[in-house]
């Protein structure tokens, strides 16, 4: 009788033991099957982890952040004398530049208004500040502090003063993930200034750069061109400042973003207006 | 099983496995060492925890992290996934014959299978999501491997001795 009980309990725990190891392993597989195309129990779970878990390690990581922001300080006011000569020069610069855009701007408001052209193509559809970012090793990442609620859905474009910064990918109720520029799964089409020449950039190597995927002329852009989003691709509106043409090989052209990625701290979120 | 995962030891680790799992989330600009760390840290302390405190309940603890690490720093779930779920697939059907081994043989199990790992994440990011392989930081991530392994099992053999 006992023999029999402990038998049945042995061959019940392991019945239970592989079905569960059985679940894990479908479970793994749908998940790796759906991760890619965007299945909607994918993306409840992307959302459920971006609400719930994101703000405890934050919590835990708080102690780390406070030395990490220490050092920063320290570096900072470590190179403060040699910033303080660069930035009496500048001024000097910029005091000849205000007096140039003084006179312009004046003048454009009086092209604008004969051209009878709007302002800007740009509509804000939330200022919000960065809670996290992850940029460790594979994807390179942003936490914000704005999502459904204020409007901000996927594939939005996020800006700051120096130009663009990203997209929005993982949008829950009160935060949003946004896809960096040099991630390189990032995506963007653009064209220079000077000779509006099209083409496709994505993250390069580097992890700093942006590298050209696709060229629609055949002659490639010179270093020093300033790059702008097409707006072709219909996520990024138009004409937002991306970077500028640093390296040339034969088929591909380097861009260095003038979004400094290491200190990102206010973002907008826009779109077309 | 459940005695098991709920001893005073266990729970030191699974501690230690949650914090370092949310060091290794988080980006620092100016300590990124830290983050090379974490990463090492918390895989060796996974990679050991499966060696000397095998339980079944080990499967859904490499099931959420694998996900949660795969959807934080690549967002989209495989790498970390794969790699976790196969190591620990591989262990319990050589279990019998790992566990006859010396403790230095374990070691130098340990330390290679970590690195292994690594491999195995950097690879599938990079055919799977055309994540670059990047040998600095496989570099940096083995010359880390290398600095804290044997403190790390120091560290680990002062636990187990509480």
């Amino acid at each position: 009788m006992a023999l029999s009980f402990k038998v049945k309990a042995i061959s019940r725990s392991n019945f239970l033991k592989n079905l569960s190891l059985s679940i894990i392993f479908l479970l793994s597989f749908l998940l790796i099957f759906f991760s890619k195309s965007d299945y909607f129990l994918v993306n409840k779970f992307k959302v459920i982890s971006n609400n719930y878990i994101h703000p405890i390690t934050s919590f835990v990581v708080a102690p780390i952040n406070i030395i990490s922001g220490i050092k920063t300080q320290f570096n900072e006011f470590k190179n403060l004398k040699t910033e303080n000569t660069i930035l009496k020069e500048e001024i000097m610069r910029l005091k000849k530049w205000q007096t140039l855009a003084i006179q312009n701007s004046s003048e454009n408001k009086v092209f604008k208004k004969l051209l009878n052209a709007t302002d800007n193509n740009l509509a804000l559809v939330k200022t919000a500040s960065l809670i996290t970012k992850s940029a460790f090793m594979f994807s390179k990442m942003i936490n914000i502090n704005a999502g459904l609620k204020d409007g901000v859905i996927n594939n939005m474009a996020v800006v700051n003063h120096r130009g663009l910064v990203g997209r929005t990918v993982d949008t829950s109720i009160n935060n949003s993930r946004v896809l960096l520029l040099t991630d390189h799964n990032s995506s963007i089409s653009v064209k220079t200034i000077s000779n509006q020449n099209y083409s496709l950039l994505q993250g390069a190597d580097d992890g700093v750069h942006l590298v050209s995927i696709f060229n629609k002329e055949d002659q490639l852009p010179s270093i020093g061109d300033l790059v702008v989003t097409s707006g072709s691709a219909q996520i990024f509106p138009s004409d937002i400042l991306v970077g500028k043409i640093v390296k040339k090989t034969k088929y591909k052209f380097y861009v260095l973003p003038f979004v400094d990625f290491k200190n990102i701290n206010y973002v907008q979120v826009v779109e077309n207006r | 099983m459940s005695l098991k995962l709920l001893s005073s030891k266990t729970i030191i680790y699974h501690i230690i496995l949650f914090i370092l799992f949310c060091i290794s989330v988080n980006h620092f600009n100016d300590l990124k060492f830290i983050n090379y760390v974490a990463y090492v840290f918390f895989h060796l302390t996974l990679i050991y925890l499966v060696f000397y405190y095998f339980s079944f309940i080990l499967f859904f603890i490499f099931f959420t992290y694998g996900v949660l690490l795969d959807f934080f720093l690549i967002n989209y779930i495989s790498p970390h996934l794969i790699s976790f779920l196969s190591f620990i697939l591989l262990f319990y059907f050589t279990k019998k014959y790992l566990l006859n081994f010396s403790s230095n043989k374990i070691s130098y199990i340990i330390f290679f299978s970590i690195l292994i790992m690594f491999i195995e994440e950097s690879l599938l990011a990079k055919i799977l999501f055309n994540y670059p392989f990047k040998f600095d930081d496989l570099g940096w991530l083995i010359i880390t491997t290398i600095a804290i392994f044997l403190p790390s099992l120091l560290l680990f053999s002062r636990i187990d001795k509480l």
